[in-house]
């Protein structure tokens, strides 16, 4: 009679296990659609992370960037005054205090960092480009998966950038896993990245950052007009020149 | 274009003007002063905003170049367009040059008015959030 109990109980327990664990399955991932900013307060919440303690460069790379920091360090330049976005996983960083926005849907995420108005295509499952199709560039590639309630998204097709914050070669990958995390004391939600850059070509060791927002109510990105300001200049340095006014 | 004119207030014509959008690495945030002046021409734009302002101090009076914040981070500041307009007598709150020399990164504008757009905060926490922001870009 005890047995029999104990493995009435037993069959219950495991079907009530199979039953959660279909719920599970079929549980929707979290919709995170909106605007995000920064999580002062937070670790990685700031408008400018802390930058990660990258780990040695490989020689050659080591002497490249080096090359390349020395060339820009008399005025501090960086390609954003020149309107060039940061690219991956620069964007992801971001700075400034700018905020982000996530349009999501089954197929395909959208990520639009305000600063330089970059936006990012994260494509899910027959979304995806083949890989021959893929055009390398700044951003490179994204490509999508939910594991549970996390978010993954790999990044490939990246070209070298040696002006980021983040160095990197066109052999780089960048695994981003997204959840959310929470409130904050202001009952925002919170969302949280842990990114990962490998690269054999520059480290031996992979880049990893941790970065959190908090969604902004009711929060409307800003257009980032950059380019036209270069172009005004550059109407205003004729005019000068033909000392003329400015039409 | 025609927003272009919106914003930019009036264009300098008296000297040539060669992208000079600049680095954070030149202004000493930790040392935020004020400046008096003229307002002779203000762009809000990005990256960063510009100003000229006619300035008379113990140096005499002239012209001086400042930047500062993007639109978007003044907007958020307060700023809205119109505020600022030619012949305006405005006060500033820059982070000076490291070197001494004429200009700087604005921080906030007060007008005559009593209008006023930049960050409100304690010196140290407005300049920690302007070098975060100049750095940035």
């Amino acid at each position: 009679m005890a047995e029999s109990l104990f493995q009435r109980a037993r069959c219950v327990g495991a079907a009530l296990f199979a039953l959660s664990t279909l719920a599970a399955a079929a549980a929707p991932p979290p919709d995170l659609t909106g605007v995000w900013g920064n999580a002062p307060g937070l670790p990685g919440g700031s408008g400018r992370p802390e930058a990660p303690k990258l780990p040695p460069f490989k020689p050659d790379a080591g002497k490249r960037v080096a090359a390349f920091q020395a060339l820009v360090a008399p005025g501090g330049e960086t390609p954003g005054q020149y309107c060039l976005g940061h690219g991956m996983p620069g964007a992801v960083m971001g700075g400034g205090g700018y905020p982000m926005e996530i349009i999501q849907r089954p197929d395909q995420i959208t990520i639009i960092y305000e600063l330089h108005g970059e936006t990012r295509r994260v494509y899910f499952g027959d979304r995806n480009a083949a890989q021959k199709d893929r055009i390398p560039g700044r951003g490179g590639y994204s490509s999508g998966r939910w594991e549970g309630e996390t978010l993954v998204v790999e990044t490939d097709n990246l070209t070298e950038q040696i002006d980021d914050r983040y160095p990197h070669s066109d052999q780089a990958l960048v695994v981003e896993r997204y959840s959310l995390a929470g409130q904050d004391a202001q009952g925002r939600r919170l969302l949280q990245v842990e990114l990962t850059m490998t690269d054999p070509v520059f480290y031996d060791a992979p880049v990893k950052v941790t970065r959190r927002w908090a969604q902004v109510p009711n929060g409307r990105l800003l257009p980032y007009d950059c380019n036209e300001e270069i172009w005004q200049m550059r109407l205003e340095e004729l005019a000068s020149k033909a000392g003329v006014p400015l039409p | 274009m025609k927003t272009r004119a919106l914003f930019t207030i009036a264009a300098l014509l008296a000297a040539p003007l060669a992208l000079a959008h600049h680095s954070a690495v030149q202004f000493d945030f930790t040392k935020p002063v004020e400046q008096k002046g003229k307002v002779k021409q203000f762009v809000a734009a990005n990256p960063h905003m510009r100003m000229t302002l006619e300035v008379t101090d113990a140096k005499g009076t002239r012209d001086i170049k400042f930047e500062g914040h993007s639109t978007n981070n003044m907007y958020r500041d307060g700023y809205r367009k119109g505020m600022v307009k030619v012949g305006d007598e405005i006060t500033v709150r820059i982070a000076p040059m490291k070197n001494g020399e004429d200009g700087g990164y604005v921080l906030g504008v007060g007008m005559s008015n009593g209008e006023y757009f930049g960050a409100r905060s304690t010196r140290s926490v407005d300049a920690q959030r302007a070098r975060e922001v100049a750095e940035s870009k």
